[in-house]
Parts: C-alpha cells; sequence; structure tokens
C-alpha cells in the first residue's frame, strides 16, 4: 500500500461542513444541517456524523446520506488501544453504518470514549496518556479500523482539562499519524485548551508538527471556568470562539497543504446565531476551498473491503 | 509479579486509575498519598501524582450522572438502602474491580450490594444481566444470552414489585426525595423460583418456575456438555429419556442455547 501522504491526494476535498450526533437537534432551536445548506451551501458541503453505534443514525444524518451528500464517519465509542474493543458485534454495527453514511473517511478523538467494558454510563472523553508507550497500541488500532473499513482513519486530538504524561499533545499525535501511516484531524478548540492547561502560547509546538498529514480542522465555540484559581475551557460546542481556537485556525490554515474539510462544530445552536462562525472560518480559508467543495458532487471514497 | 514491581509502563492502566480519580477522591488521596497502591506501578503512579488537583474536579456531575445510571437499574434496592450507599458505590473495590478489569458498573454494583437487598436486589441484578447477554467463552449448551434463573426468599418479587409501584412513574424523582432508606424490608425466609427473561427489543419480564426448572437452568449458566445437563436433569427427578426431550423443548423455548 503506498504511503499515507500517497493516497492522501486521492482524499475528496470536502470543504466547510458542520458536525451532528443522535438526537442533536432535539434541543429547541438547534441547528438543522438541512436548513444550513439550503441557506447557505457553501458552509454545508458535508456532515460530520458522530455515531454511538449503541444510539444508531438519526433522522437528519439518514435523510443527509439518502441525498447522496458528502459525509465523514466520527466515531464517539472506540478505544482504539483496546484490542477488545473491536468486537464482531461492535465491527458488523458499524460496518453497516458506514455502509449507510458512504462517508468520505473516519475520524474520531483518539482517547478514552467509555471505562469497562463498552456500557450504559461508562462513556467518557479523556484524552490519551501522553507518553510513548502510548503510541504503538493506538497506531495499531487505527491500521485495524482502516483494515476493516478501507477507509482513512483519522485521529483527532482530545479535549481535556488533566493531560497526564510529559510529550506534547502535538508531539504525540505526530508520533501517532506516523506508526499508524496516517493523516490526523486537528481540533484546533482542543488545542487551545491543551495549550493553556499547559499555561503555553495557543501556537506552540508547531514548528516540526507534520502539517502535510493535517486533513481536517474542527473550530468549536468553548466555555472558559475557573475551579479554585485554574482557569479551564469547556468544549461546549457553543457560538463563543475562542481568540486562541482562532490564532490556530489561522495559522494551520496556513500550513496545512493537504486540508480536505473544515468542521465548525456547533450542532446545538440555532442558526441564526451559528452563522457569524462560519462567516468568520470561510474568510479564513482560500476562496476554492469553500467555493469547489459546494458544487462537487458527493465523493465517498471506494471501501476496500 | 504485581504491577507496582513492574518497570514499563503501561498507558491503559494509568488511565483506569485516572478514571477512578475523577470517580472517587478517596482514590484520587491514595494515589497521592504514601501507602502503597497495588494495581499500578510506580511510574504509572508519579505521572498521576504529577497532575493538578484542581484539573480533576472540572465536572461536578460525572459521579452524580453515574450515580443515577445505577438507580436507573436499581431502583427498589437503591430506596431500601438509601442513595447514600448507592453513591459510596464510587469509592468501592468493586467499582475499581469493574474499570481495571474492563467490566460492567452495573453488574458491578450486584456484587457490592450482595444480599444486603435481599431477594430484590437479586431480582434487579438479575435485571441487569439479561440487558447485557455476555458471550459464552466456552462451547455447549448453556442458558440463553437473555435468561437468568434465580432463587429468592418467598415473596420476593411481589414486594419488588410493590416497591417498584411505590416509586412511581418517575422512580428517580422519588428516590431524590426520599429522606432516608425504607424501613420495611424484603422477606428473609423460604424460597421462590423465578426465571428472568430479557428480549430484544429492551423488555423484561419475570415469572414464576418450577424448582427444578430453575435448578436445572441454574446448572446451565455456564455452558458445558449435553450429557453434564442430562445428570443434572435426572438428579432433579427426571427419566433419561424424558430429560432428553426437555433439553429439547428448552432449545425450542430459546431458554437454552447450543453455544459453538
Amino acid at each position: 500500500m503506498p504511503d499515507f501522504l500517497d493516497r492522501a491526494h486521492d482524499l475528496p476535498k470536502l470543504g466547510l461542513g458542520i458536525s451532528t450526533e443522535y438526537g442533536a437537534r432535539r434541543r429547541d432551536g438547534a441547528l438543522d444541517p438541512a436548513a444550513l445548506r439550503r441557506r447557505e451551501p457553501s458552509y454545508a458541503g458535508f456532515l460530520e456524523v458522530g455515531v454511538e453505534l449503541a444510539k444508531g443514525l438519526d433522522d437528519d444524518a439518514l435523510a443527509w446520506a439518502a441525498a447522496g451528500l458528502p459525509t465523514t464517519y466520527h466515531f464517539l465509542d472506540i478505544n482504539l488501544d483496546e484490542p477488545e474493543d473491536f468486537d464482531d458485534a461492535w465491527l458488523a454495527q458499524m460496518g453497516e453504518a458506514v455502509a449507510t453514511l458512504r462517508p468520505a473517511w473516519l475520524c474520531g478523538d483518539a482517547g478514552l470514549w467509555h471505562f469497562g467494558a463498552r456500557d450504559r454510563g461508562h462513556m467518557l472523553l479523556l484524552p490519551p496518556v501522553l507518553v510513548d508507550e502510548s503510541v504503538a497500541p493506538m497506531a495499531e488500532g487505527i491500521r485495524r479500523l482502516r483494515d476493516y473499513t478501507g477507509l482513512e482513519v483519522l485521529p483527532e486530538n482530545p479535549p481535556g482539562s488533566a493531560f497526564v504524561g510529559e510529550l506534547h499533545l502535538l508531539e504525540f499525535f505526530a508520533k501517532l499519524a506516523e506508526a499508524g501511516d496516517t493523516g490526523l484531524v486537528l481540533d484546533c478548540a482542543h488545542l487551545a485548551m491543551f495549550q493553556r492547561s499547559r499555561g503555553l502560547p495557543p501556537l506552540t509546538a508547531f514548528d516540526g508538527f507534520p502539517w502535510e498529514r493535517v486533513i481536517e480542522l474542527h473550530i468549536a465555540g468553548g466555555r472558559e471556568g475557573q475551579v479554585d484559581g485554574l482557569g479551564w475551557v469547556e468544549d461546549d460546542h457553543g457560538v463563543d470562539v475562542l481568540e486562541d481556537t482562532w490564532t490556530i485556525t489561522q495559522a494551520a490554515i496556513e500550513r496545512a497543504v493537504n486540508l480536505r474539510a473544515v468542521v465548525v462544530e456547533c450542532e446545538r445552536n440555532p442558526l441564526d446565531a451559528v452563522l457569524p462562525i462560519f462567516a468568520a472560518a470561510r474568510e479564513r480559508l482560500p476562496v476554492a476551498f469553500t467555493s469547489a467543495a459546494a458544487t462537487s458532487p458527493s465523493t465517498p471514497a471506494q471501501a476496500r473491503r | 509479579m504485581s504491577p507496582t514491581d513492574r518497570q514499563t509502563l503501561d498507558p491503559q492502566r494509568v488511565q483506569q486509575a485516572l478514571v477512578c480519580m475523577l470517580f472517587d477522591p478517596s482514590y484520587e488521596a491514595r494515589i497521592r498519598g504514601e501507602e502503597a497502591v497495588a494495581e499500578i506501578a510506580a511510574a504509572e503512579r508519579e505521572l498521576l501524582r504529577k497532575l493538578d488537583p484542581r484539573a480533576l474536579r472540572t465536572d461536578p456531575m460525572r459521579r452524580p450522572r453515574a450515580v443515577q445510571a445505577i438507580l436507573e437499574e436499581y431502583p427498589v434496592s437503591a430506596a431500601l438502602l438509601g442513595v447514600p450507599t448507592v453513591d459510596a458505590y464510587f469509592a468501592s473495590t468493586h467499582f475499581r474491580e469493574a474499570v481495571f478489569k474492563r467490566g460492567s458498573m452495573a453488574l458491578a454494583f450486584a456484587d457490592y450490594l450482595g444480599d444486603r437487598a435481599r431477594g430484590v436486589g437479586r431480582i434487579e441484578a438479575a435485571m441487569a444481566r439479561v440487558r447485557r447477554p455476555r458471550d459464552a467463552v466456552r462451547s455447549g449448551i448453556g442458558c440463553g444470552p437473555r435468561v437468568a434463573p434465580l432463587i429468592v426468599p418467598r415473596g420476593s418479587l411481589a414486594w419488588y414489585q410493590e416497591g417498584r409501584a411505590r416509586l412511581g412513574a418517575d422512580p428517580l424523582q422519588a428516590l431524590a426525595e426520599q429522606s432516608r432508606p425504607w424501613r420495611r424490608r424484603p422477606p428473609r425466609g423460604g424460597a421462590e423460583h423465578l426465571l428472568v427473561e430479557g428480549g430484544e427489543d429492551g423488555s423484561i419480564a419475570i415469572g414464576g418456575a418450577s424448582e427444578a426448572l430453575v435448578r436445572l437452568l441454574l446448572a446451565a449458566v455456564d455452558p458445558g456438555p449435553k450429557s453434564a445437563l442430562i445428570d443434572a436433569a435426572c438428579r432433579l427427578g427426571a427419566e433419561p429419556a424424558e430429560a432428553e426431550e426437555l433439553l429439547g423443548d428448552l432449545l425450542g423455548d430459546s431458554l437454552l442455547m447450543i453455544y459453538r
């Protein structure tokens, strides 16, 4: 198999898109992905569907897929470094969801999605332990998922307030991408949280990061909080995007030469409230990035399985 | 070799300990203290001790959410013992075992409960089990994955049903408003034989069954050879030819299943 940077040339350009997960629109006034696409097609070039297989796919995701519109599959329930998590039932269900959505690729936070077995009440999201020993098992999980689906599997830097281990988050994900022979999703809001938690400027460790592997960016609002004087940021996907997040986004766009997709994560907010975030994202992107994607047909990658 | 003696660093174990710290301040204090902690190595513990304690307190609802998940499955037991006893589960070795050994917190709660809620606790534990059909670890004939045979004190099912009705349509609300545990205790004498059966749609049926059937199914909780079950049926009073026929019927009813 050619290495990732060769394979990356075949990944479709999806442009600017939106995220959803099961039941996201149950909140009154929450964003309707189809309405956003009707209102401003270039803001909704694709739908990133967050999937916890125990919940399944909701009507919004199914309708989007049925219309043949582009998607990506964001897993919400697999601990990549736990071989036991790749059980037959989960793989079969995941295969069905992939067949329904026909995503351009799979992605998701490379962290701890659940403790113990995958079970009711066990779900959470913790970042990986930032040590060299964490890299190989997680890379193995990425390869396994890629082999099973025939799709690229792009790990994402998770959010967190408690980061264990000495490595910088970007250093860890650089090692993971290399070991897994894969690309990356950089969540700019999550990275801003990490930098703050370590007391670092937003662009720390940008030099030396393999930007050519960054295929997708995430932009999201965050809520600043304090615990006994410790400042931290809640990843609330609200409409207030931190200045640090925009600083990281801008710098990432300038460096990520293979960028294919940018997601604004704002699924539980009213349409009018999120339009300014999309506008601010589009302003930072090359004109061709959004205009080409808005008019391109669905181009899901061909599964090899 | 125990984890504390190991030189290698296992990130999964670090994360498991971190989960326990997030749920349980007393466990966090142990990690930060001087007392030995058997389940993690020194290097792993050192990583965790470097964490700012405040960074573990950014989600004050984490433990209440988990308590709620247990209350949803064990409402009558919780009413008997009180919500603080349920909350204390998250500081127990049973909870930590579930975290460290890839278990289920709802099933491990049954071990924590022990016999404190008597037959009622065992009925709710059986309901939790049939919601989580497990994969058989051995081949042979065994209980269906959504079948739990039970022997409880006589009158436990009626007591459970009354207790459940007493909690009303919103048991969580009722438990939140409960000022102290129920004084009336479930029965403790005699025996009642029950079958708890889960449906694919999440429904659960509980009903009485003959002692012989329940004991036969208890003998089949772990799958084994057909001959062992025929022997068990004969010990329970069946003739060999009847035993063979009985097993066929139970397989047909999905109370037993062949695991390959």
